[in-house]
């Protein structure tokens, strides 16, 4: 065995070890431990990535020694080490983005809890992304919602502690439709191990006994998942959490542990119960409707909104509604294209919400839509910023989005029954995103003495000012050029990687 | 040889966004207006980029169906160049068009402001106008499309003021519903069509569309409706006359002479070489375009007719004459699309010249409005020239070029089998030219014989410098003389006409 293959656990143990170890330093130090840990795992990511490139096969990594069915595994194909890797990449830009926020919104002391969190968060992720085990997956879910309620609470005011309070309600009550889903499974198949299970299933199905636990067992599973992701009837909780905590916390909550659930779902699909079994079953028409009803009914929420950080919150409902109509589809094609729409959004929201900051620092701290007014002058870098993240999501060729709506389309297309309904529903939520996006983006190009509101001498903010955020946004710009341009081989990598899953 | 198709693109483009951002940095500098120096430094390195380009895009245009794949955005979707007769046509009058225009520019922006943005924008916009006629498929061109509104609305709302930004706005959200609408249409050729490559005839599969014909027309309407908005088609024309006078008058002579044309080119794309003429033969959807060209041809003129302010009236009939463009590519005959080709031609030349005539009053005088142009012909009468050679050339009276294009177009209606079309459509062409002279004459009458009414009679010679007079003069020329001389054009658009019809 080759010792580039231990990295994928190396990784989960050093996050998760390097999360206790911070709350013995200071804030400083955590910072740097946390970048660094962040740092290294992205490299043994891409180092995994590269491995299994080479070899073309998925491997699994026995722990502990102990063969399966008794032992836990961890499994390696090429989705999930390009998943662990973009998720570092995302994740070290947002601590990046975020950093002068956290010194100023957290408390000194508690500063090193916060690394804490994150760490911990990496390492919930990394698992999630890699177990072969569902149980251990469900472990992890519980630690990943924990520190992410941690993540919103560390800045302390009334509406973070009622967010997060609302966040640990949904959450917990989505984790435990999750484990009963899995009680289910475990009952009539007898196994945790997904491949197990899945052998089991196939079984099943082809008996056609134990039909109605096995569709009992998906929807729970869905279900908890669709809760924990925010999918439509489910997002109240989302908001409030992601419009009031700290900026890093925001941009990871939208761009990553949300992701990190979906990623379970589609490894659940696929991994554990087989995606012909799926499709079969209605759970996928459900996917499909709420998935569509979150398009518009999110964007239309984040229209009537005049907080910015809020307005883009909302737009994250939208966004994981084509995620799921992606599921819903029910063909190969539709879940490429919402794997390749979990990348796309998460680099993208994650750019939003570091260019709002930096818009808002330009205007007094102040997240109201009037007072952003000309923001886009004071703050130039982050006004770019924006405009190419706003572009990306309404679709304009060149940026990750259009790639993400011409896969839905194409996906949409090529299945008979459902095609209008994904076509029009993609045409309404274009234009949804393009009014409230657009309108944003012109908001902070217009001059205050233009749009006849009296100036406030909000101060400029420089690019050289805030160089971590500088840095941050420019890599977030290029990520997103990246993934709208060189479009053709993440698709065929995402392909492959979902054919190793099966 | 192909390579080099990269560099009328890119050396613009990079060039533009070298100037843009060496002026935001300069502006750090607290350096006030450009100096003198600067300002020569700006005009020569501007035109040396855009003529070398201009001169590189022809030739290469000239030499031969190039192709060139730049990279995949998807599997069997790559970002590809290829040059073929339609293309070429395009590009050869955008560049002489945008060369000429930029050269009139360079005294007109010194009362605008703002140069190096505008000259940085203005070479950024070629490079993706150029990019637009070389794409060689229908996704291509969608990217290019929609960077050409992106780039080009910041030279609508050059001015800066509140009307300019939000006539900037619309033109933005007008376009992009647009641009979305041909987008819904593309995604359904994609399903149907056997590839997104132009070929002349189109690439529909009749075995996979058999059974859907009803959808695919729809789809096919959304992207006529969608990219007839850059055309100025109704129902969604509202945003031209809005963007057209705010605009600075260089940028809304290359709106009107150029970018509304690449709507046309992008109707003419999706029509006959992806879905194929054949296809929408009798159905409804071609009579409701015929139905839609005819009212914007008659209704644009009815309205420029009562448009007091001239630029104003200028962009209203740019609405009624790219209808006339519309309507010859509707009745889907050889005569006829042989007719809207050189009507895009003649346009191109005689709309910009009327455009930078109204700007070289705006820039003389300051005036606006038709009636205060009394007396224009005694201050500066080779402008008027200019001005009433193009006038003539769009009403249509022989030799000057419009005549050629209405013959071809109202030869092409009589011809093709539209039903009741095939005589109404010369009949409302006709009209509408009368309302063309009768909005275009007065300001011709009245300026060279102002009357003795008005209080002023002592007229003062106020000629423009020759670096704007000379560019207007030359494309004014060339709209009457591409009249006299039409044979090589009709011969080459029938060609092209043939090839696909």
């Amino acid at each position: 065995m080759a010792f580039v293959q231990n990295l994928p656990f190396i990784s989960i143990i050093l996050s998760l070890f390097a999360g206790p170890l911070s709350s013995i330093l200071s804030g400083k130090k955590a910072k740097w431990i946390n970048l660094a840990v962040i740092t290294i795992i992205g490299c043994m990511s891409a180092a995994v990535l590269g491995f299994v490139l080479q070899s073309g096969k998925p491997y699994v990594y026995m722990m502990g020694h102990f063969p399966a069915p008794w032992g836990n595994e961890i499994r390696v194909g090429l989705l999930e080490a390009s998943m662990a890797l973009f998720f570092c990449v995302v994740m070290f830009l947002c601590m990046l983005g975020g950093s002068r926020e956290r010194s100023l919104e957290v408390e000194e002391p508690k500063e090193n809890l916060y690394y804490v969190m994150v760490n911990l968060l990496l390492s919930s992720l990394l698992a999630l992304i890699y177990t072969n085990d569902l149980f251990t997956a469900y472990v992890f879910v519980e630690i990943n919602t924990i520190s992410a309620c941690g993540l919103i609470m560390i800045r302390q005011n009334g509406r973070t502690i009622e967010a997060a309070t609302r966040y640990m309600i949904m959450s917990l009550l989505g984790s435990g439709l999750f484990l009963l889903g899995i009680c289910f499974l475990y009952d009539v198949t007898g196994h945790l191990l997904m491949s197990n299970i899945k052998e089991q299933v196939t079984l099943l199905s082809e008996s056609g006994t134990y039909h109605i636990p096995l569709l009992v067992s998906l929807g729970l599973m869905s279900i908890g998942l669709a809760i924990k992701s925010a999918l439509y009837p489910f997002h109240a909780w989302l908001p409030d959490a992601y419009g009031y905590s700290t900026l890093s916390s925001a941009a990871i909550l939208s761009s990553l542990v949300s992701k990190g659930y979906i990623f379970l779902l589609v490894k659940i699909f696929y991994r554990v119960i087989g995606f012909d079994v799926v499709r079969d079953s209605k759970v996928i028409n459900v996917l499909f409707v709420f998935g569509i009803i979150g398009m518009i009914i999110g964007s239309i929420d984040a229209i009537k909104e005049s907080n910015i950080r809020r307005m883009i919150a909302y737009s994250s409902i939208a966004q994981i509604g084509y995620i799921y109509m992606g599921f819903g589809l029910g063909t190969t094609a539709g879940v490429i294209a919402s794997v390749f729409h979990i990348v796309s959004h998460a680099a993208t929201k994650a750019l939003l919400f570091v260019a709002a900051s930096g818009l808002t620092d330009a205007s007094g701290d102040s997240t109201d839509f009037f007072d952003l007014t000309g923001a886009g002058y004071r703050n130039k870098l982050a006004g770019v910023a924006f405009t190419v993240g706003s572009l990306s999501m309404v679709g304009f060729p060149m940026f990750a989005g259009f790639i993400s709506k011409l896969l839905f389309a194409q996906a949409g297309v090529e299945s008979s029954h459902k095609m209008l309904m994904t076509l029009v529903a993609l045409a309404i939520s274009t234009v949804l995103n393009a009014v409230y996006f657009m309108k944003t983006v012109i908001r902070i190009y217009t001059p205050e003495w233009k749009a006849g509101i009296e100036k406030k001498n909000f101060t400029k903010v420089t690019a050289m000012q805030q160089p971590a955020k500088s840095v941050a946004l420019v890599c977030f710009i290029l990520l997103n050029l990246v993934l709208g341009l060189g479009s053709e081989p993440i698709i065929r990598l995402f392909e492959n990687g979902l054919k190793m899953f099966a | 040889m192909s390579g080099l198709m990269l560099l009328p693109v890119f050396l613009p483009i990079l060039a533009g966004s070298g100037i843009l951002v060496s002026s935001v940095t300069a502006k750090q500098k607290k350096a006030p207006d450009l100096t003198e120096e600067a300002r020569n430094k700006l005009h020569l390195f501007s035109a040396a980029v855009l003529v070398v380009s201009a001169v590189l895009a022809i030739v290469l245009a000239w030499s031969g169906d190039l192709s060139l794949t730049l990279f995949y955005l998807m599997k069997d979707i790559p970002v590809f160049f290829h040059i073929d007769g339609i293309g070429r046509v395009f590009v050869t009058v955008i560049s002489v068009v945008w060369t000429a225009i930029c050269i009139y520019s360079f005294v007109y922006m010194k009362h605008e402001g703002g140069e190096c943005r505008f000259f940085g924008l203005y070479l950024v916009v070629y490079g993706v106008l150029v990019a637009l006629t070389f794409s060689g498929n229908l996704v291509t061109m969608y990217l290019f499309y929609e960077l050409m509104t992106l780039t080009s609305m910041p030279l609508v709302l050059h001015n800066g003021s509140r009307e300019a930004i939000m006539a900037a706005l619309k033109y933005l959200f007008y376009s992009m519903c647009g641009a979305y609408l041909g987008l819904f249409g593309i995604f359904f050729l994609y399903r149907y069509c056997s590839s997104l490559t132009f070929t002349p005839g189109g690439t529909l599969d009749p075995v996979l569309a058999s059974g859907h014909e009803g959808i695919l027309l729809i789809a096919i309407f959304a992207m006529l409706l969608g990219f007839g908005v850059k055309a100025g088609m109704l129902p969604l024309h509202a945003w031209l006359p809005t963007a057209h006078p705010v605009a600075p008058s260089p940028a809304s002579a290359a709106l009107s002479g150029i970018i509304v044309k690449c709507g046309v080119l992008a109707i003419i794309r999706s029509v006959y070489y992806i879905v194929g003429p054949d296809f929408i033969r009798g159905t409804w959807v071609q009579t409701t375009w015929m139905v839609l060209a005819l009212m914007t041809v008659f209704l644009g003129s009815m309205l420029a007719f009562r448009e007091p302010v001239l630029k104003k009236r200028l962009a209203y009939s740019t609405v009624s004459q790219i209808s006339y463009i519309l309507f010859g590519l509707s009745a889907l005959s050889q005569t006829a699309m042989t007719g809207a080709l050189l009507h895009v031609v003649f346009h191109a030349f005689i709309k910009s010249t009327l455009f930078l005539v109204a700007g070289i009053v705006i820039f003389q005088t300051g005036r606006t409005k038709v009636e205060e142009l009394r007396g224009l012909g005694k201050e500066m009468p080779k402008t008027l020239w200019c001005y009433t050679f193009a006038s003539l050339a769009l009403i249509g009276i022989p030799p000057a070029s419009g005549f050629v294009s209405k013959w071809y177009l109202a030869q092409g209606a009589l011809e093709a089998e539209i039903g009741i079309f095939s005589w109404l459509g010369p009949v409302v062409l006709l009209v509408s030219a009368l309302l063309t002279a009768g909005y275009l004459f007065p300001v011709t009458m009245h300026g060279f014989f102002p009357g003795k009414s008005g209080a002023q009679n002592v007229w003062k010679k106020q000629e423009p410098p020759y670096r704007m007079l000379l560019p207007v003069a030359f494309l004014a020329l060339m709209a009457v003389l591409l009249g006299v001389f039409p044979n090589p054009l009709i011969q080459y658009f029938g060609q092209i006409a043939a090839s696909v019809l």
